[in-house]
């Protein structure tokens, strides 16, 4: 029997869990809460798992279903979990490998609200946040100890847009029997095929390319099966019942079931529609922000353009490795001053200032009076967050058309 | 004959049988969506064939997604 190979062909025709009874070509939205069982001895079997069911939409849901067995066709995961967002993942992952007393290695450079979840949410309970250059292995090596429960990195840093070797880093992490787990939101599975990387466990926000264009929230943890749990002090008792299935019990049976950070039904379905033409974004995105980053070291006041796509990067070919061809589709660039940043981000026309990435819109924000606001300007600095950085997402426009309403902005 | 348990049910099968003879008997179609144990344990996927169930044994199927098979 034939069988589709390309990306997009996957996706689109990933069967669904169950025939619809209707023979509908998209997976309907179920909105209920609950499910009826045709009997209790059924019900029981559901609800110890031993038979395929639904029993409430907290836990799982047809359509959301939908949504995680099309991420499994496309990234080849052996479990994949849809979540209500993207922090939502972070902190389901964290909570369900970490304790007291344990820590987890992390890039000094984070996006904001992940960075106040390992510095300050997750420190109240007793688990330590051990800020490092990823980029660094010595530094990483210095950090583990046998108390670290993982490695965690984003697979493009937001807004440094650094870029860590993650196969190297998995060894690391693996040397001392501890997962990887990247979030690589800003490198979607269409372009970066994490498992290739040595990632274990990858997280998302599907909020951005993913749902097509940011039409809902949601978040999404891919696990490859790929991490011996025997090697986890908390999950090895599962590990000897359930092999790679272990952190997924966990997850499904435990953690994402009582902390009900669930995806809505509807939103999977946008999310579930926005992955069949993830390709088709991501390349018009990408092919943007490559002009853009040429573009905008012709204007003579940017002091700077930070992309790891062009050749100047000294990330371009770590880039160019573990990305291919789409190095992502964000950038940042500089003025002279803060006040200068602020003028033309309120000039701009066709460019909406907003905090979201990767919607279908080009879109702009001054990271240090925004996201990093809660920082003081020393801590800014050090996490190289600087008053005269902006940070451009490049939407799927004509990119003719944000060329001239940046040239405008900056009369 | 052996007398077995599957999911907590008693069941007979005939003998020699091997996981996957018993896992076809109880429409476990899509594997890869299913975590297997013998007796409590975890078996491999690629062990499924050769894994032979005997006389008291306790085979458990446990599915992580609601919908889980496409049967």
């Amino acid at each position: 029997m034939l069988k589709p190979k390309g990306f997009t062909t996957r996706v689109i025709h990933t069967p669904f869990a169950k025939e619809d009874v209707h023979r509908a070509l998209h997976q309907p939205i179920y909105s209920n809460a609950a499910f009826d069982f045709e009997s209790a001895e059924n019900m029981e079997l559901a609800f110890q798992g031993r038979l395929p069911g639904h029993a409430y939409s907290r836990i799982s849901n047809p359509t959301v279903e939908n949504l995680e067995l099309r991420v499994k066709e496309m990234t080849g995961a052996l479990n994949v979990t849809a979540l209500s967002s993207g922090m939502a993942a972070i902190s389901n992952v964290i909570l369900l490998l970490a304790s007291n007393g344990t820590n987890i290695v992390v890039s000094n450079h984070l996006f904001g609200n992940t960075l106040v979840f390992f510095d300050t949410t997750i420190r109240e309970f007793g688990i330590e946040a051990r800020f490092c250059d990823l980029t660094d292995p010595a530094e990483v090596r210095k950090n583990l100890d046998g108390k670290t429960v993982a490695v965690f990195a984003e697979s493009i840093t937001n807004p440094q847009l650094e870029v860590a070797d993650l196969l190297l880093l998995s060894g690391i992490a693996h040397e001392i029997g501890v997962p990887l787990i990247v979030d690589s939101t800003l490198t979607p599975p269409n372009v970066f095929r994490a498992k290739n990387f040595g990632v274990d466990i990858e997280v998302l926000s599907s909020t951005k390319c993913i749902s097509g264009g940011a039409t809902s929230v949601g978040g999404l943890i891919v696990d490859y099966g790929t991490f011996d749990w025997g090697k986890s002090a908390k999950l090895a008792p599962l590990a000897k019942r359930f092999g790679p299935f272990a952190f997924n019990y966990k997850l499904r049976r435990e953690i994402f079931r009582n902390l009900g950070a669930c995806l809505s039904p509807f939103a999977a379905y946008l999310q579930s529609l926005g992955l069949e033409t993830l390709q088709l974004r991501f390349e018009k995105a990408v092919e943007n922000c490559m002009d853009m980053a040429q573009f905008l070291t012709t204007i003579p006041r940017v002091k700077a353009v930070n992309y790891p796509g062009t050749k100047g990067s000294k990330f371009y070919d770590i880039s160019k490795k573990q990305f291919g061809n789409y190095p992502g589709a964000m950038l940042t660039f500089d003025f002279g001053s803060k006040e200068e940043c602020f003028v033309f981000i309120n000039r701009l026309v066709i460019i909406k200032r907003s905090t979201n990435v990767y919607d279908n819109k080009t879109l702009i924000i001054h990271p240090a009076s925004t996201i990093y606001c809660d920082f003081s300007q020393s801590d800014r600095e050090n996490m190289h967050v600087y008053d005269t950085t902006v940070r451009l997402s490049l939407g799927i426009e004509d990119v003719e058309d944000l060329k001239n309403d940046i040239l405008q902005a900056l009369v | 004959m052996a007398s077995i348990q599957v999911n907590g049910k008693n069941q007979e099968v005939e003998t020699p049988v091997s996981l996957v003879d018993v896992m076809k008997m109880n429409n476990v179609t899509q594997p890869e969506m299913v975590s297997v144990q013998v007796n409590g344990e975890f078996v491999n996927r690629e062990n499924y064939s050769t894994v032979q169930i005997n006389q008291g044994d306790e085979v458990d199927f446990l599915y992580f997604m609601g919908g889980g098979s496409r049967c």
